[in-house]
């Protein structure tokens, strides 16, 4: 009886501490079974079960889903899994369920096969199957709760998708700034530079198998790009200027960054391979922070050509030039949504700096967080919340997110303090 | 106006220098008769201080532009520089702690530019005065530009 309250007990409580925020959408998720028998048939459900809390575990996270408590009794027989008996979960008041199997093959991989229903409509929204290694239960899983996130909220899911960031820790002389990259639920931590040189601001190439960063190996800062499985290096290009402020087109196939040349520090474009760099602003004083539209064809970034920081967007080579950012205050590191709807942004006043969003038309402007030591923010692949950094009166630096809809932002749990957070888009 | 500030510093040698190692002597880069007389580093820093008028330069909050009081102490500096052609400088440029981490990196790096600029119009060769930006990477030495003898 206890597990059909909680959740109910659950919605309750999120509705009161936020009104205007639709109810969750209760899912159903009964453990995903294997048409195998004998021991290798236990082998699966063993599996199956690991990935089912794990979807519980992602679905839970969002704001949109509600998982019922997984029942291991629930098991389906494997034809159950494409004919659900939608009566049983509707008096258990689940409105969608997402279920599945998990199959050995003869090459020692595994076929985890994801279906998505409506429940009241009684007819099937999505599936997927993926052919995997047994070590990459999770990331099956992780795709699992993506189909299901999509089917029922149209927005991509953020599951299987990584987040880089610059680890900090220590003071002073001996503090160190190190690129590091997790899975965003956490998992699969690892440090990407060895701490030696000051690094700042990794940005995910599209696929997620490099970022380009800014380090501080060459005595300057430069812009360098890692492969994250080999953790071979090189530099974006050959120059002995400051460069910085790297991100990647939606293709993965540029960079725009920034670049210093005497006191001017100007907005550049380049292959992700090398070449030459294409000058795409030329006005005095500091133009940086580059960010692209999903579409590759408008880039948003800050300039302080009008006197103070300000947001200014233009076409992806230089042209039609035009401020968005009037509303008092200066504008600074913005990024545009996955969707395109938005840019994100950090406002800085004699308050301090702060989280914000604006449209790429200049409209629709409204502030996130409260500050005072906000920046840095960067977009889920859902365009539904943001992650950004936040130091706490004694000045360290932590992770957090906050929904578009407004929220208290909920901290990240990291190994020690971090700053600079890119979140991956979607990966195949 | 608040004032905001470059601080100048000086190292010798190269690599040994930027790491802030204590070295008892010196064997200067051979340019020019003058060489100074073996040296250690916090010799030749408190010389450059003592005879610049300090190695800090002031600037205005967020501004990147030098004011009187920071022409004077460069042109000390220049000074300095010009009866020494054989110590290469480095100027290193901070941001203000408050502003974002890559427009600070940028202010950094325009009054480290700015301060470069300063040195060249008073006739040092462009060879002997370099820059770099911390950015706001530095708390305790924000708003300060650094130079480093190399």
């Amino acid at each position: 009886m206890k597990r059909f309250l909680l959740p109910f007990l659950l919605i309750g409580m999120a509705g009161v501490a936020q009104a205007q925020q639709p109810a969750a959408t209760v899912i159903a998720v009964p453990p995903l079974t294997s048409p195998d028998g004998g021991n290798r048939g236990n082998e699966m459900l063993a599996v199956g079960w690991d990935a089912t809390q794990l979807i519980v575990s992602d679905l839970r996270q969002t704001a949109e889903l509600m998982p019922l408590q997984p029942n291991r009794d629930d098991y389906y027989s494997y034809p159950e899994v494409t004919a659900p008996t939608f009566s049983k979960w509707r008096s258990k008041g689940a409105k969608a369920l997402v279920t599945g199997f998990v199959q050995s093959r003869s090459d020692g991989r595994l076929t985890v096969g994801c279906y998505v229903y409506d429940v009241e409509k009684g007819r099937e929204l999505a599936r997927k199957g993926f052919v995997i290694a047994p070590t990459d239960w999770r990331r099956a899983a992780h795709k699992c709760s993506g189909l299901a996130y999509t089917a029922i909220t149209g927005a991509p899911g953020i599951f299987d998708t990584r987040i880089a960031y610059v680890a900090e820790t220590g003071f002073g002389e001996a503090r160190t700034k190190r690129i590091a990259v997790m899975d965003s639920d956490g998992t699969n931590h690892r440090y990407i530079t060895a701490g030696d040189a000051i690094a700042l601001t990794p940005r995910l190439a599209p696929n997620a198998t490099q970022l380009a960063y800014v380090s501080y190996a060459g005595g300057k800062p430069n812009v360098r790009i890692v492969d994250l499985g080999s953790k071979q290096e090189r530099p974006l290009i050959p120059t002995d200027a400051i460069s910085f402020a790297p991100r990647y087109s939606p293709d993965g196939s540029r960079i725009v960054f920034s670049m210093m040349q005497g006191a001017n520090s100007d907005i550049y474009i380049v292959g992700a391979n090398g070449g030459l760099p294409q000058r795409l602003t030329t006005a005095p004083g500091v133009d940086t922070d580059p960010s692209f539209s999903p579409d590759g064809s408008r880039i948003v970034f800050e300039s302080d050509r009008g006197g103070s920081q300000q947001l200014y967007v233009m076409n992806a080579d230089g042209s039609g030039q035009r401020r968005i950012s009037f509303s008092g205050g200066w504008y600074a590191s913005p990024e545009w949504s996955p969707d395109g709807e938005w840019i994100v942004f950090t406002q800085r006043s004699t308050a301090g700096r702060r989280i914000g969003i604006i449209k790429p038309d200049g409209s629709g402007e409204r502030m996130l967080t409260n500050g005072p030591g906000d920046e840095g923010p960067s977009w889920a692949p859902s365009s539904r919340e943001i992650l950004f950094q936040r130091a706490d009166v004694a000045g360290r630096s932590g992770l957090y997110r906050v929904a578009l809809e407004g929220s208290e932002p909920r901290p990240v749990t990291l190994p020690q303090s971090g700053s600079d957070p890119d979140w991956s888009g979607v990966m195949d | 106006m608040r004032k905001t500030m470059i601080a100048v510093a000086l190292a010798l040698g190269t690599t040994a220098a930027q790491a802030q190692i204590h070295l008892p002597t010196i064997i200067p880069l051979s340019r020019g008769p003058q060489q100074p007389a073996l040296q250690g580093i916090d010799a030749l820093r408190a010389e450059f201080a003592a005879q610049s008028g300090g190695t800090t330069v002031y600037f205005g909050s967020e501004s990147v532009i030098l004011g009187a009081p920071a022409r004077t102490v460069l042109a000390a500096q220049a000074a300095w520089l010009r009866r020494h052609p054989e110590i290469v400088v480095r100027i290193e440029g901070y941001g203000d702690t408050g502003d974002t981490r890559d427009h600070a990196l940028a202010v950094g790096a325009r009054r480290a530019e700015e301060a470069r600029s300063y040195l060249l119009l008073l006739g040092i060769p462009a060879a002997q005065v370099s820059t770099t930006s911390w950015g706001k990477e530095r708390p305790g030495l924000g708003r300060t530009v650094t130079v480093l003898v190399r």
